[in-house]
């Protein structure tokens, strides 16, 4: 299956946190002496086992994640239970690691497996030169009406990159099983970045005190700080109060509006593909749906549409998992936003603007635990596909 | 009803932001009146008023979260300033159950330091079962010889050793003295991370934690480094020293024993016309 066989792949990619969909097992080792972590060594060295360890046998009381296939499993789980060394299985769960290949040879696995439906388009490069790439779901036509999802805008937010990879995954695996899905690929195309903002993913990656680096990387001429809040650098009431003019602030909305290469790909690419009717950015967290504007506290003019489509969307997600959400105008539910992404969508004439704030409320916040991955995606994709069938539903 | 209010406050609460944005300058005259409870003004206020609660309550196993905001008004005192209603609902900070609801007032003072909340709640949880538990955790780190420390809880991929999670939760507890102290109407603080705890062995009958802390700081978005000194004996005030330090190089301290005003669980006085 296209899930299945995907999963090997995407289970040693980069996404800092992967999926293993298959029978194909993760076990969390606890070694407790140093006899027991050479003899974890050696099995991993056994070729025809095939074990890939992801946090490798180190020391004595740090765990260590083993990547098991199925055929091998019952001799590594006897092995370690003569050795009496203690394991718990993750099956079918997030487990993390730390990146190995880039989260690029997932999607490149995802277009070979699926060509008549995804294809891979670079719109532009980060500030360091990294590749900024865009799937594109598309059953065909020409320039069909679109619609644009963006995860990963803001690098810490690490459960929209995850999600991201999920939705992609779900969208591959439901065309031409769900109806409604393959009703809105037949006369709409889906462009999905994953990895918006490359520069500062990489860096939240590169040590723990980066952890929580949110803006791009560029440099700031003038200022030892780096970086630009690629969610106030639109072109729309760009400057204003709800961002900052100082370059060390996490809200700093940059020299001027599009100055990120980030930023600038995307607007160049919505712009002219022309097509666009509706743009969805996702970040976390807060479990919000928010409609324009946040620099103005004026209603957009489709205030009761969005609000009303919002409201459906969230209800939908909530029953899954139980997961409540707000949902409303940015500047009223959550604050005074200048330079957004969907204001300026919305402003280009993209009528069905939203950003998503996914879980959490508080309690881990951007450090939300693997185990919550999946949950999150599954009842996300609920509030996403509401959303897009009222944009198949609704041309305009 | 309710959005025809609503659409009534807008551009009044579009004056209010404007140079209210990051707390400070003079206030424009606000609409008082019912708030719609996706608010954010009203989600703040509601989390103040529970920092507020999970400080004095000092009880790392029954800390609760915002769970929903059911009802919020807000009244302006001239010359003192703005005054919150609010009904909302509770959950446990750990597990995320329901576990009951509060009335509360947030009185947001233009001349003193701190918000002034008075709140009363319901509570569903076992209180037995949170007083062992407590005392459990108290009992363990009593009995450490060696202290504990710790670093990076949650990690990044957000794992708590289960062995860190009350120490955890008692960070979750003093930070919230600190972000009671911190929030204004316009600022608000989750505690996103502790970088760091350390034990002191004390021979008195408390136990006693250094930690440093994260403070995710809304709408700035900024990432506040606290270091917390935290004192505690279960059904006793929780004592609490702080020194924050922020990216623009301000400094703030501030020290909290328990007695400061407010009250969590007196006779109510408010009419019930003001929720």
């Amino acid at each position: 299956s296209v899930a299945g066989s995907s999963s090997s792949f995407l289970s040693s990619s980069v996404c800092s946190c992967c999926f293993v969909f298959t029978r194909d097992q993760v076990l969390r080792i606890r070694a407790s002496s140093e006899e027991q972590i050479a003899l974890l060594k050696e099995l991993g060295e056994l070729e025809d086992l095939q074990i890939d360890y992801w946090l490798s046998p180190a020391q004595p009381g740090l765990p260590v994640d083993a990547r098991v296939p199925f055929r091998s499993l019952q001799a590594v789980k006897v092995f370690l239970e003569s050795n009496t060394i203690p394991y718990t299985i993750t099956i079918n769960t997030l487990v993390c690691k730390k990146p190995t290949r880039p989260i690029y040879s997932w999607m490149d696995n995802l277009v070979t497996e699926n060509p008549d439906l995804v294809s891979k388009i670079q719109i532009g490069q980060s500030y360091e030169k990294r590749p900024l790439y865009v799937l594109k779901f598309s059953t065909g036509g020409v320039n069909r009406p679109a619609i644009w999802i963006d995860t990963g805008i803001h690098s810490r937010e690490w459960i929209t990159q995850a999600t991201g990879v999920w939705t992609a995954n779900k969208i591959v695996t439901e065309y031409g099983k769900d109806a409604s899905l393959t009703a809105i690929l037949d006369t709409v195309d889906i462009f999905f970045e994953i990895v918006t903002n490359p520069d500062g993913f990489a860096y939240t990656h590169s040590t723990v005190s980066n952890r929580m680096w949110r803006k791009t990387r560029s440099i700031n001429a003038g200022s030892s700080c780096r970086g630009v809040d690629p969610n106030r650098n639109w072109d729309a009431g760009f400057g204003g109060p709800g961002s900052s003019s100082n370059p060390c602030a996490e809200t700093y909305h940059g020299p001027s509006p599009h100055s990120e290469s980030e930023v600038k790909s995307i607007v160049d690419f919505v712009l002219s593909h022309g097509n666009v009717k509706a743009l969805l950015s996702i970040h976390s967290y807060s479990q919000m749906l928010l409609f324009p504007y946040g620099y103005k506290a004026e209603p957009a003019p489709d205030h009761q549409e969005l609000n009303d489509l919002a409201r459906e969307a969230v209800a939908a997600l909530a029953e899954l998992h139980g997961t409540k959400y707000t949902y409303g105008s940015t500047i009223d539910t959550i604050y005074q936003a200048d330079g957004t992404t969907i204001d300026w969508s919305y402003d280009n004439g993209i009528k069905y603007s939203y950003t998503f704030e996914l879980r959490d409320t508080g309690r881990y916040g951007f450090l939300l635990p693997a185990s919550q991955i999946i949950p999150t995606a599954e009842e996300t994709w609920l509030a996403l596909m509401k959303i897009m069938e009222h944009v198949r539903d609704n041309p305009y | 009803m309710q959005r025809r209010s609503a659409a009534r406050l807008g551009p009044l609460l579009l004056l209010l932001l404007l140079p209210l944005a990051w707390g400070e300058g003079p206030e424009p005259p606000r609409a008082d009146g019912e708030l719609q409870v996706s608010n954010r003004l009203a989600g703040q206020a509601a989390r103040v008023a529970l920092h507020y609660l999970n400080y004095r309550m000092g009880s790392p196993s029954a800390l609760r979260a915002l769970g929903q905001v059911r009802k919020a008004t807000v009244k302006t005192i001239p010359g003192i300033g703005h005054k919150y209603y609010l009904q909302f609902i509770t959950e446990d900070y750990k597990s995320s159950q329901n576990v009951g609801t509060c009335l509360a007032t947030v009185l947001y003072l233009k001349r003193k330091p701190r918000p002034a909340v008075n709140i009363n709640c319901t509570y569903t949880k076992d209180q037995k079962q949170t007083r062992e538990d407590d005392y459990s955790f108290y009992k363990k780190m009593r009995q450490q010889t060696k202290p504990i420390t710790g670093n990076d809880i949650p990690d990044s991929y957000g794992n708590i050793e289960p062995a860190l999670e009350p120490a955890w939760a008692l960070a979750v507890a003093g930070s919230s003295y600190l972000m009671w102290e911190k929030s204004t109407e316009n600022l608000g603080y989750f505690m996103a991370q502790v970088k760091n705890v350390k034990q002191w062995i004390t021979k008195d009958d408390s136990i006693d934690f250094d930690y440093l802390v994260v403070l995710h700081e809304i709408p700035t978005q900024e990432m506040i480094s606290c270091h917390l000194r935290v004192i505690w004996t279960p059904g006793r005030p929780l004592k609490v020293k702080y020194f924050c330090l922020s990216e623009n190089q301000r400094s703030e301290s501030g020290e909290g024993s328990g007695t400061e005003s407010g009250s969590t669980n007196g006779i109510f006085n408010e009419e019930e016309a003001n929720f």
